[in-house]
């Protein structure tokens, strides 16, 4: 017995060391909080959206199933039915007009086109422009590089307004007026350049081509230039160092893009409904909009399939970081980086590339400028211009909501003052967690911990805005504290991480782990670590897992519209209601207040640590 | 997994709050018969911000006088009416502060918040001789209407006097219309095409218009079959305030549009160049057949969870004087139910379009807005 | 004067057993080499005894002190064993200069402002790189680098120092001066250094016992020459020495202490101090190039295949009626390809069991 006993306290012994052992790596205590937060984050709303798509809901949805023998709350498959397999309602036309096809699985397949699109477009556009800017002698550079960001600035629909005043004529659309280039230039263009699919993931991939711009730039500024030269000693033609070396190296970046970008457009609605309705296109997210209204049952059902989309493509992604090519990037010993010099063909290039980001990039800015000071839609003369939207005082007989104009309006300072305090909080949240969770996966990389926060902590960007913030909304009416600017702050956080966490974990894995031994063993205690040693060297990658949630935070919407507390709006909620109340004026110049708000602040980033947003998250 | 699920069940007992509390219906029922006085006393001996939610911008304007009058700190937010009843379900089931007092339209969603218990209905002793029967429970506050509006240039103007012509395959392209899969009221009109009452009108102005008995194919009643060939007609625009400025375009003659009246107060929209379809014929003597629109009501209603009960009623007494309709009372387009409110200038008798325009029964809709809203997303489509 | 003791330590990846109950005692002051291939264990053992990886089991100590026991549930950390460690890619902090880099660590052990100074100013001097106290790491070359790692390592004063492949990024002249110099710094310091390598010449050379790594298990642990001459098997006679020494199968029949050989085409009798047991008849003959002595008295025939003059010796290649062997012959010589020539073998050859690829016994080989 008492050496049954001995056995015992041994065991228990051996264990209590184990878990010492265990707990005493920062790195393993960091992956297990953060696991717990976000499976209470992420999980539990997920698992409540499930059960979403199997509830009667109040209102026609239970009238609908009201014959069914069933009630407000209870649950049924009904949902499932009705959107999914109402295939035999289509009368003559068959598939096509059922319920099914119009209500699902042609918005499917559209969004699927629009998706893959822009995922494209932005990888071909961004990762171009990154490989010029980050390789090349390529003139320019500092316009290029600063002006490149801009559409991801601007709130994704502003773009596609701009796009529709661009070209809009009588030809196309509701048909009712034309844009600049059909009224000043007699150019009319054909439908499919200005609404559907085309100017959709056009918009989409310009929008979020700065994703790709800032991943691949990040791999490319990092790369070790010798292994391009090494292929270059054994003669290799330029392309096949492209294709063979370069190419392989930044996969993982692109491959992260496509998922970033992917799952954005397939989320992204506001985009799809300024061009896609007036000609009838229609996408998952505007479906599931105008179901959330009225049988938010299938709405859900539907954004479940996006985030089963969504999770596919991270598991591909997965699997490639997750696999050994990996390639350590900045090991604490130096290497130089040489420049392809273009010659020749550097000033043209540099030319198109320069009137490229005018035309999409500029123009949008100059053109909100101008919207935002003519008083009578689409005359242009000096005597229809007027600064009131900006500076003007007793307004009121414009009836536009603001009796001034936006620059002395308290009703605009506070909304700003709102969103920037939402945006800082958001990032600093976001931004911490990120490092701290980019720490604990580098550190245990391979482990199934690290691996499954490493998702997790993904996993937020993949659940549509719109209905992430019905979640949350529903889930703050179980917790007291969670109002407010809490419920706000917390949303955002947790919506962006991904896109800290994202920098943090690439980064972390850039860093070769003797840079922190070296310090551990002199015994250098964790947190200085971070702050002294981690920190520094890896700055301006962690900051921008830092500013990249800032700025989604400031022109985001739809995750918000839900949740904004009742005493303060914020201004992209007061752009959005401006832009629908046709206040022209003002919704632009709030657009353009934004906008500058936004570059000032990366700005002020950019010269006090030198990192800004397009300078990397790394890779 | 079991165990994560536990856990997290777990940490959401923990978070769970049980209130109790007498209840805002219990309330407003037992002050029913309360003087204007005594009701200003319990509402101003209230606490907190008084928070009102509206389907209307123009809330903000009157709870903006309210407050001034009574010396009660407001906040309004002007938000979609789906938005406003998600975040009353949300605040109900959470028992968290919230709205006291919401201003809203779509009477079928709201026949479910009231059976549910969202919202309380209140009639203030006031209005008892002013306002009718049928707009007393719910509280219809005002009447808002979308009406056809035509571009009033060129040659081909649409001046119509019967709905059917909007189907003829001239007009395709023509006609701008808010989607209305986007906009429930606008799906409400369409179903209520469908009642037996407006099937049979529909039939009759097809007989005015053809000259021969309507023929009906597969389509189970006329309404059905103005609704598919008018969808397929529209463009869609996405506001009421875009397509009022599209179709008031120089360069939009030949445009007619289907949206709300009181778009036309808006300093962008080129209202010289537009031509009400219903103010055309009264003026001429002529009717639209067999309407010239939709009207849809919307309510005052009181929270369930209102901290502020009293003050939420009487504001609800205040909007309905002509006082509390002023921002209302500027421009056409909007009706108070209350006698006692003066009509808006210009505009005509809210009796005329009761009369000429497609008016909501919330019980229709819930009972037929799935099988309609199937049917018509169907020509929404390309 | 710290002793380094590891007792049946081991370390699993998941189902990978990276060291397999590892028994080492490091004496106070030795200049140690773990040597092996690639992914023998040896890098995960440096890690272990320095604390940055935990092992599954066993018990290590330090100075007499248990720093950690998987059974008492001991486990101290890094900067508690006082251990200094260079890294492979030497780990320089690329945002601090190479002072900060040095000062950086005592900082940290509260020292004050005056005694850090003249600190690094010390190793400054002691590795030369007085020059470059300011610069960033990127502005130096890897020698310098390299120099600065070391200084950064030794300026908290360890007594213990483990060293993972740190010349391994520097180009061979460099390499031949580092080594020196860590020799002669192992001796300035007084301390324990723990060194891991892959390269065979630099364990011969540097240390004063090696411990020769495979596949996780411990293959040898003897001073470099003893291990060159009697190596424990087939593994380690393999991974000693370069040229490597020649191994040609064949079959022995023992009496004793001596055995008759046929091995290649040759023949020839093998006188061991010992007797020799061996199981089977399959044996490998193992003879040290050096040990293959090409003159005129030579017993048997060969054909040179190739010669590799080095200057200061040749390595030649032997065919013998279509055995191979590679000897080598100090001094400046060289012989014509083809040119026939006469060999026997001097000094000791080795006789492996051919099963178990064991040493069974060391001895003289006589040609016949």
């Amino acid at each position: 017995m008492p050496n049954m006993e001995r056995t015992r306290k041994f065991q228990l012994r051996r264990l209590m060391g184990r878990l010492r052992a265990y707990f005493s790596k920062p790195a393993n205590v960091i992956l297990l909080i953060f696991l717990v937060a976000l499976c209470l984050l992420t999980l539990y709303p997920l698992l409540t959206m499930l059960l979403e798509t199997v509830t009667v809901h109040a209102g026609r949805e239970a009238r609908a199933v009201k014959s069914l023998g069933l009630t407000t709350g209870d649950y049924t498959l009904y949902h499932f039915k009705k959107l999914l397999f109402t295939l035999n309602d289509g009368g003559d036309a068959g598939v096509k007009l059922s319920n099914s096809w119009i209500q699902f699985y042609g918005p499917f397949f559209n969004t699927l086109a629009v998706s893959l699109t822009s995922s494209f477009i932005a990888i071909l556009f961004g990762g171009t422009v990154a490989f010029l800017i980050t390789r090349t002698n390529i003139k320019y550079k500092k316009f290029v590089s600063a002006v490149f960001v801009f559409p991801y600035i601007m709130p994704s629909w502003t773009l596609a307004l701009f796009w529709q005043t661009f070209w809009k004529n009588v030809n196309i659309g509701t048909g009712t007026s034309n844009g600049i280039m059909a009224a000043v230039f007699g150019i009319y263009a054909p439908e499919w350049l200005v609404y559907g699919y085309f100017p959709i993931s056009l918009v989409l991939g310009l929008h979020y081509a700065p994703f790709a711009y800032i991943l691949i730039g990040g791999i490319l500024r990092n790369m070790d230039a010798n292994l391009e030269e090494a292929a270059t000693i054994l003669k290799t033609p330029r392309w096949r160092i492209i294709s063979r070396i370069t190419m392989p190296i930044v996969k993982p970046a692109m491959l992260s893009t496509f998922l970033l970008v992917f799952a954005s457009s397939m989320s992204a609605y506001a985009v799809p409904v300024f061009l896609g309705s007036p000609v009838r296109y229609y996408v998952l997210s505007t479906k599931m909009k105008s179901l959330m209204d009225t049988y938010s049952g299938q709405a859900y059902i539907i954004a479940a399939v996006m985030i089963i989309f969504g999770v596919a493509i991270l598991m591909l992604n997965q699997r490639v970081t997750n696999s050994r090519k990996q390639f350590t990037t900045v090991t604490g010993k130096s290497s130089q980086i040489s420049l392809i010099n273009l010659r020749r063909a550097n000033r043209p290039i540099a030319i198109i590339l320069v009137v490229l980001l005018l035309l999409v990039a500029v123009l949008p800015l100059l053109t909100f400028a101008m919207e935002s000071v003519i008083i009578k839609a689409g005359d242009y003369s000096l005597s229809n211009m007027t600064l009131d939207f900006w500076i003007g005082r007793n307004l009121d007989y414009l009836d536009q909501g603001d009796s001034t104009g936006i620059l002395f309006s308290a009703k605009v300072w506070k909304a700003l003052g709102y969103s920037l305090l939402l945006a800082v909080t958001c990032s600093v949240v976001a931004g911490t967690s990120g490092i701290l969770v980019g720490y604990g996966v580098a550190k245990r990389r391979g482990s199934r911990l690290a691996s499954w926060v490493n998702s997790l902590s993904f996993f937020p960007y993949l659940m549509p805005s719109l209905a992430f913030g019905a979640i949350y909304l529903s889930m703050s009416s179980h917790v007291a504290w969670l109002r407010g600017f809490a419920l706000l702050a917390l949303v955002g956080s947790v919506k962006y991480l991904p896109f800290a966490s994202r920098s943090g974990v690439n980064a972390m894995l850039q860093l070769s782990g003797e840079i922190e031994e070296a310090a551990l063993i002199t015994g250098v205690p964790w947190w200085k670590r971070m702050v002294r040693v981690i920190f520094p060297i890896q700055k301006s990658s962690f900051l921008s897992g830092y500013l990249l949630p800032m700025v989604s935070c400031m022109r985001e919407l739809s995750l918000f519209v839900l949740l904004v507390p009742t005493s303060n709006t914020i201004l992209t909620t007061m752009l959005m209601q401006y832009s629908e109340k046709g206040w022209a004026q003002f919704g632009n110049a709030i657009n353009l207040l934004i906008i500058v708000v936004v570059l000032l602040v990366n700005l002020t980033v950019n010269k006090l640590t030198g990192a800004s947003i397009d300078k990397g998250v790394g890779g | 997994m079991k165990k994560l699920l536990a856990l997290v069940l777990a940490a959401c007992l923990l978070m769970t709050v049980v209130p109790a509390f007498a209840t805002v219906a219990d309330t407003v029922a037992a002050s029913e018969n309360l003087t204007h006085d005594e009701l200003v006393e319990k509402a101003k001996a209230e606490e907190g911000t008084f928070i009102v939610y509206g389907n209307t911008s123009r809330i903000s304007t009157a709870a903006e006088n309210f407050s001034k009058l009574y010396d009660i700190p407001f906040e309004s937010n002007n938000l979609k009416d789906a938005e406003i009843y998600t975040k009353l379900e949300s605040e109900i089931k959470g028992s968290a502060k919230g709205a006291d007092m919401v201003m809203i339209q779509d009477g079928a969603q709201l026949t479910y918040a009231i059976e549910d218990g969202w919202v309380v209905n209140y009639v203030p002793a006031s209005v008892k001789d002013t306002v009718g029967e049928s707009d007393r429970n719910p509280l219809v506050h005002q009447y808002i209407n979308k009406l056809f509006i035509y571009n009033k240039l060129g040659e081909n103007v649409p001046a119509i006097k019967n709905v059917w012509e909007l189907t003829a395959p001239e007009m395709k392209g023509n006609i701008i219309f808010k989607n209305p899969e986007n906009e429930t009221v606008n799906m409400n009109f369409l179903v209520m095409l469908t009642s037996d009452a407006w099937a049979e009108k529909l039939a009759a102005a097809y007989k005015d218009w053809k000259g021969e008995e309507i023929d009906l194919g597969s389509y189970k009643n006329a309404g059905y079959k103005w609704i598919a060939e008018f969808l397929s007609n529209c463009t869609f625009g996405s506001s009421d305030t875009t397509i009022a400025e599209e179709v008031s375009q120089e360069t939009a003659a030949g445009k007619i549009g289907l949206f709300v009246l009181s778009k036309l107060r808006s300093s962008s929209v080129l209202t010289d160049n537009l031509t009400v379809a219903q103010y055309d014929a009264s003026e001429n003597g002529y009717t639209v057949e067999p309407f010239s629109g939709f009207m849809y009501p919307m309510y005052a209603m009181i929270s369930a969870n209102a901290t502020r009960p009293y003050t939420a009623m009487l504001f609800i007494e205040y909007l309905m004087t002509q006082e509390g309709f002023q921002p209302w009372g500027k421009s056409i387009g909007a009706y108070s139910t209350s006698t006692a409110v003066t009509p808006n200038e210009g505009d005509l008798d809210i009796t005329v379009w009761k009369d000429t325009l497609v008016m909501e029964d919330p019980e229709y809709i819930l009972d037929n807005f799935d099988d309609v809203s199937t049917f018509a997303i169907k020509y929404i489509q390309k | 004067m710290p002793e380094i003791i590891l007792k049946h330590v081991t370390k699993r990846f998941g189902k990978f057993v990276a060291v397999d109950d590892l028994n080492l005692t490091i004496e106070s002051n030795a200049f140690i080499t773990l040597l092996g291939p690639s992914g023998c264990g040896k890098t995960t053992t440096l890690r272990m005894i320095a604390g940055l990886e935990t092992p599954t089991e066993g018990m290590i100590s330090i100075d007499g002190k248990v720093v950690f026991d998987a059974d008492k549930g001991i486990n101290l950390p890094p900067n508690k064993r006082d251990v200094g460690f260079l890294f492979q890619n030497y780990a320089l902090w690329p945002h601090m200069t190479v002072y900060q880099n040095i000062a950086f660590g005592l900082e940290n052990l509260k020292w004050d402002k005056k005694r850090i100074d003249a600190r690094v100013k010390e190793l400054l001097a002691m590795l030369r790189i007085e020059q470059f106290e300011k610069r960033y790491p990127s502005e130096l070359s890897g020698g310098q680098q390299q120099r600065v790692a070391i200084a950064r390592t030794l300026a908290p004063g360890p007594k213990v120092l483990f060293m993972d492949e740190p010349l391994s990024n520097l180009d061979a002249k460099l390499r031949m001066e580092m080594r020196t110099e860590l020799k002669r710094l192992h001796r300035d310091t007084d301390s324990t250094f723990v060194y891991v390598t892959h390269d065979q010449l630099e364990a011969m050379t540097l240390s004063t016992r090696v411990c020769i790594m495979q596949n996780g298990l411990l293959q040898q642990y003897a001073p470099p020459l003893e291990m060159y001459n009697n190596p424990a098997n087939l593994f380690v006679a393999d991974f000693m020495g370069n040229p490597t020494m020649n191994f040609i199968d064949g079959t022995a029949e023992v009496n004793g202490a001596t055995a008759q050989l046929t091995f290649g085409s040759l023949h020839g009798a093998f006188t061991a101090k010992e007797p020799i047991s061996l199981t089977g008849k399959d044996v490998v003959v193992g003879i040290r190039p050096e040990y293959i002595r090409i003159s005129d008295e030579g017993a048997r025939h060969a054909n040179v295949y190739s010669t590799l003059p080095a200057g200061m010796e040749t390595t030649v290649k032997l065919d013998v009626e279509g055995t191979m062997l590679t000897a080598v012959v100090f001094g400046d010589v060289d012989y014509p390809v083809d040119c026939p020539v006469k060999f026997d073998f001097s000094k000791t050859a080795i006789l492996f069991d051919k099963a178990t690829g064991k040493n069974i016994a060391c001895g003289t080989l006589e040609l016949k």
